[in-house]
């Protein structure tokens, strides 16, 4: 952040009289800023498409009032949910109460920082990429338990309880499941490991036909990360049929906002984050995007990172409206016996793959085979 | 710059610490040790030892002492019965040793201080990988046997009929 | 000067036998499903016999640093890894027909026993501070679990509560004492962390590290004031345990601290087999008063009790503080003298547990009233234990009395004069506590005067130890040379 900030005090003469560690605050606030926004407008978007797709799944219209098509409809939503009465049960633990939402939020947008939206779109390209997101994510858990026990209300503590047993769980088989992609570039920045699957027409080098495992472990990862995000079919912690709306039933207002914002963050960061490891990130199929002039190379890049996440975000929600729910005992039994050990072996697989290999793929034996 | 977040960082991780065993309510303490655990992993950034940093948050805050919220969750003392301190002379005698072993800490301090300079590259992902394997191997794979006895151990002890 | 990772694999057997015994166990328990069954027993009994062997077959030659210098083979470490894997042995087969074991799971008691042991295998070897913390753990969480096995009775699982809240106390202040130690060299490595010391004058910090260490091993030997745990354990443990506990962590705990603080704070002078402390910290005295107290301590609390498990936990507190003599004298006869003293201590302690444990087979009791009559009711059980527990005294011709003689002789030579008083004091008070127990065996009259019978098997067990408490107490030479030759590795 620093480099960039001398090199805009040397681009802007203007900034000459301002001291750099202040250049450098404000481009921190703005980075941020403009990450917040468009997390949120993520979100919001997110929140009328999942509905949408509910909808069209469910064979009905799904939200149609609010502006051409229901298009506005997460704006009033918004609004709704900024304007409402925010109501803290009295036997609740207020401050905890207070503190949860900002725990889950923070949680899961701190983990937007490290995400690859293009060549040189990246906001904090830290050399532990994977590992800070897991580390952030885990914030989750904390505000998880805390809003299902300061509400003091059984389904939230439920709630709570499951949300956390489940994030805790999968949260093996999700970090294992990465460690192929971060094995093969030999990094754990994610802007190393997008670079690492550039070439060979852009679609053979992504880590997900790279070789047997990996594409295996894709899918493992998929599923655990839907797992750890309390997604349908893994929301026991939300249940509304059983546990009516889980840890987040007494909160209402922003505070419950928060809440569902974090959701569709997470969401966001699982889907960018099996593009960039698996899905060649925002390399461009056919083409190096790094010949272009940067602002162009810039735009591409981001478009196609942003195109195979949202695919990936549908998929989610295709998945979401179309399977029943697990049982929690299914749920834990799935993590432990199954994934953990699927995905453990399926990294002793992608380790030996790469040792007897050479560290080459299939598509690569294959080009080096045409030469 | 450094040294200023230094004493910051240095600054919350004592100050949660020493909530953690003031504080009434165990739900306070674990929160408080979850800063402290926060504030140290922003002393190992601030070290460059980012890896050692993430670790200290994914294994500490974001398993321990979840683990530690679950198990006083599930206790859940209510408010009136936690247990109320009493100054004893046994109190009295530990506060004032605690106090005369800070008092040898800053002589301590003192005498060994160091000023903040570069760092050698001991928290990369390289380096922990490298010592564990190598040097620490044994450590490494002794762990291995402790977990597994502590795993039986849970089990043996948690389940009702074996 | 360290051996690699793999080339050290060759000194490593008899870990390797223990381990792979703990793993067979896993799977028997998985694969026969018939938990009850004394295949366990059998099973570890063969690994720690195997175990036995490959440490005692190696000699350790000059001795070298393994593992990086991770961990030590010399005679010191071969020493202790037979005596801790003999006591074990013996435990298992008390294990083997314990009632309190009965009828329930015996395949994690038997991979904690075995746990434990890896634990003290490491534990008397380490010679870095991570592998000396990992080992005491290894041997601390398996001991938590053996003292909590009897799940549903209430001073079983009371007793593992202690034990837990007072280890992860002592080893935290330990680990504590263990980073003030690497913040003044730099390293993890116990010989090197002496060289620094001994070059640098840091007194002040010294003494708080070596003081914070003691609390870590004084825990595991139960000396006074780390003893608290030690009787509400071993009178909640099952029986076999307790007996374990009183003999394999205090004799891995006696040789970690030697190692540490003869390396750490104190450097051998070359050909006089004395050494000398490198710092202005006199943890000799420190020690000393520890060892008075705990004796003193131990001696005049177990007066007072009237369960036998109880009496003998504070009796072996008090055993700890006359080994503890040997080790404030920094000579190596002093040490030679713990080594045989543990030996010694092994049988007759084990022994006795073990009398208590055919006892409360058949009397459902572990109160000194329960084993009134036991000169008629099992004649040869009663004759043992009173063997036992006048060696335990130190009344000759009983193998205990060489021990202590050994210790007081070495006491005296050095010059301590004050301790070998408190010391022989301590004796005569010990002399009313034991024959308390002989007297209501052989004097008193039985509320139920019914035989109580002594298996072939208990009894052959009994015999082999009631053997070497006979045996050392007359011809003790070969072992005594054996405990010689092992301090004389000790230095490098």
């Amino acid at each position: 952040m620093e480099a960039l900030a001398i090199s805009l005090v040397n681009a802007v003469p203007l900034l000459a009289g301002v001291p750099l560690w202040t250049v450098t605050l404000l481009l921190m606030v703005a980075v941020a800023a403009v990450i917040l926004v468009f997390a949120l407008t993520f979100e919001g978007v997110g929140s009328l498409v999942l509905r949408k797709v509910a909808g069209d799944i469910q064979a009905r219209i799904g939200p149609n009032r609010v502006g051409p098509n229901g298009m506005l409809q997460f704006l009033a939503d918004g609004v709704k949910l900024v304007l409402k009465e925010d109501i803290i049960p009295a036997n609740a633990d207020r401050l905890l109460f207070k503190l949860a939402p900002y725990f889950v939020f923070v949680g899961s947008f701190a983990a937007f920082v490290v995400v690859p939206f293009g060549v040189g779109l990246i906001a904090a390209d830290l050399n532990i990429g994977i590992y800070y997101v897991m580390a952030v994510t885990s914030l989750v858990v904390i505000g998880v338990l805390l809003a299902g026990w300061a509400s003091n209300n059984k389904w939230a503590l439920l709630g709570g309880m499951r949300a956390a047993a489940q994030i805790v769980s999968y949260e093996i088989p999700v970090g294992m499941a990465l460690i192929p992609a971060v094995l093969i570039a030999g990094s754990l920045s994610l802007q190393d490991i997008v670079r690492s699957q550039g070439g060979l027409l852009g679609i053979f080098g992504w880590n997900l036909f790279h070789n047997p495992f990996t594409f295996f472990s894709f899918f493992l990862y998929f599923t655990a990360a839907q797992a750890e995000t309390n997604q349908t079919p893994f929301d026991l912690p939300e249940a509304e049929s059983e546990l009516v709306s889980g840890y987040n039933v007494e909160y209402s207002g922003i505070r419950f906002g928060l809440f569902f914002l974090a959701e569709f963050g997470d969401m966001f960061i699982v889907a960018a984050l099996a593009t960039a490891c698996f899905l060649g990130g925002w390399n461009v199929p056919f083409f190096h995007v790094g010949t272009l002039p940067w602002i162009w190379g810039n735009l591409l890049s981001l478009g196609v990172f942003l195109t195979k996440a949202f695919a990936m975000v549908l998929i989610m929600m295709w998945v979401r409206w179309t399977l029943p729910r697990l049982r929690v005992d299914q749920l834990m039994r799935m993590s432990w016996k199954y994934l953990v050990p699927l995905t453990f072996v399926n990294l002793l697989g992608v380790s030996l793959w790469l040792l007897v290999f050479r560290g080459k793929g299939i598509p690569g034996m294959i080009a080096s085979l045409f030469g | 710059m450094e040294t200023v977040l230094f004493i910051l960082f240095g600054a919350i991780a004592v100050c949660g610490a020493i909530m953690v065993v003031t504080r009434k309510h165990p739900m306070a303490s674990a929160l408080y040790l979850i800063l402290t655990l926060f504030a140290v992993a922003a002393l190992f950034v601030l070290r460059q030892a980012h890896f050692l940093a993430a670790i200290q948050v994914i294994i500490y805050a974001g398993a321990v002492v979840v683990l530690f919220i679950f198990v006083i969750m599930l206790i859940n003392v209510p408010e009136d019965r936690l247990p109320v301190e009493r100054a004893t002379t046994m109190r009295v005698l530990g506060v004032l040793a605690a106090g005369f072993f800070i008092l040898e800490s800053a002589v301590l301090a003192r005498r060994f201080w160091m000023p903040i300079g570069p760092v050698a590259e001991v928290g990369t992902v390289e380096a922990v990988g490298r010592a564990l394997f190598t040097d620490y191997l044994l450590a490494f794979e002794i762990t291995s046997v402790l977990l597994l006895a502590a795993v039986i151990g849970a089990i043996a002890l948690a389940k009702r009929k074996i | 000067m360290f051996l690699g990772n793999l080339a050290s694999l060759r000194y490593f057997l008899p870990e390797f036998a223990v381990t792979a015994t703990i793993l067979l166990l896993v799977v028997l328990h998985v694969v026969t499903k018939s938990p009850r069954s004394t295949a366990s027993g059998f099973l570890s009994l063969l690994g720690v016999g195997a175990a036995i062997f490959l440490a005692g077959v190696a000699p350790a030659g000059a001795g070298r640093s393994i593992f990086e210098g991770m961990v030590a083979h010399d005679g010191f470490a071969v020493f202790f890894k037979v005596l801790t894997a003999l006591a074990t042995l013996v435990v298992i087969f008390m294990s083997m027909d314990s009632r309190d074991l009965a009828g329930r799971s015996q395949a994690e008691y038997y991979i904690f026993l075995l746990s434990t042991l890896l634990g003290m295998f490491l534990l008397s070897s380490a010679t870095d501070i991570v592998m000396l913390y990992l080992a005491l753990e290894l041997v601390s969480i398996p001991s938590y679990l053996l003292a909590g096995y009897l799940k549903g009775q209430e001073r079983s699982t009371e007793a593992a509560m202690k034990y837990v809240v007072y280890g992860a106390t002592a080893s935290g202040v330990m680990i504590y004492g263990f980073s003030i130690l690497f913040g003044l060299t730099g390293s993890t490595q116990v010989a090197e962390i002496g060289r620094s010391l001994a070059a640098g004058k840091a007194t002040l910090p010294m003494l708080l590290a070596s003081v914070m260490v003691a609390v870590g091993f004084g825990y595991k030997i139960a000396a006074v004031p780390f003893h608290m745990w030690s009787p509400d354990v071993y009178e909640g443990a099952p029986t076999p345990a307790t007996a374990f506990f009183s003999v394999g962590p205090k004799a891995a705990g006696f040789a970690v601290l030697v190692r540490f603080y003869y390396t750490v704070f104190a450097a051998a002078d070359p050909g006089t087999g004395l050494w000398r402390l490198t710092s202005a910290v006199d943890w000799p005295f420190l020690f000393a008063a520890l060892s008075a107290l705990t004796m003193t301590v131990g001696n005049l609390v177990a007066v007072k009790q009237s369960n036998v498990k109880r009496l003998l936990a504070y009796s072996s507190i008090a055993h700890a503080g006359y080994m503890l003599m040997g080790f404030v004298l920094l000579s190596s006869a002093g040490i030679e003298a713990i080594l045989f003293y543990l030996v010694v201590y092994l049988f007759m302690n084990l022994g006795a547990f073990y009398v208590v444990v055919l006892v409360s087979n058949a009397t459902r009791g572990e109160e000194i009233s329960d084993f009134t009559g036991l000169g008629s009711r099992a004649p040869f059980a009663a004759v043992a234990l009173s063997i036992f527990l006048f060696a335990l005294t130190g009344i000759p011709p009983f193998s205990g009395f060489i021990g202590k003689v050994y210790l007081f002789a070495e006491v005296i030579h050095r010059g301590v004069y004050w301790l070998a008083v408190v010391a022989a004091l301590n004796s005569v008070v010990s002399l009313y506590y034991y024959t308390r127990i002989v007297r209501a065996m052989f004097f008193e009259e039985p509320k139920d005067a019914s035989a109580i019978p002594v298996p072939a098997v208990s009894g052959a067990l009994l015999v082999l130890l009631v053997a070497p408490t006979l045996i050392l107490g007359v011809y003790w030479e070969p072992v005594a040379r054996i405990a010689a030759d092992s301090v004389r590795m000790l230095a490098f």
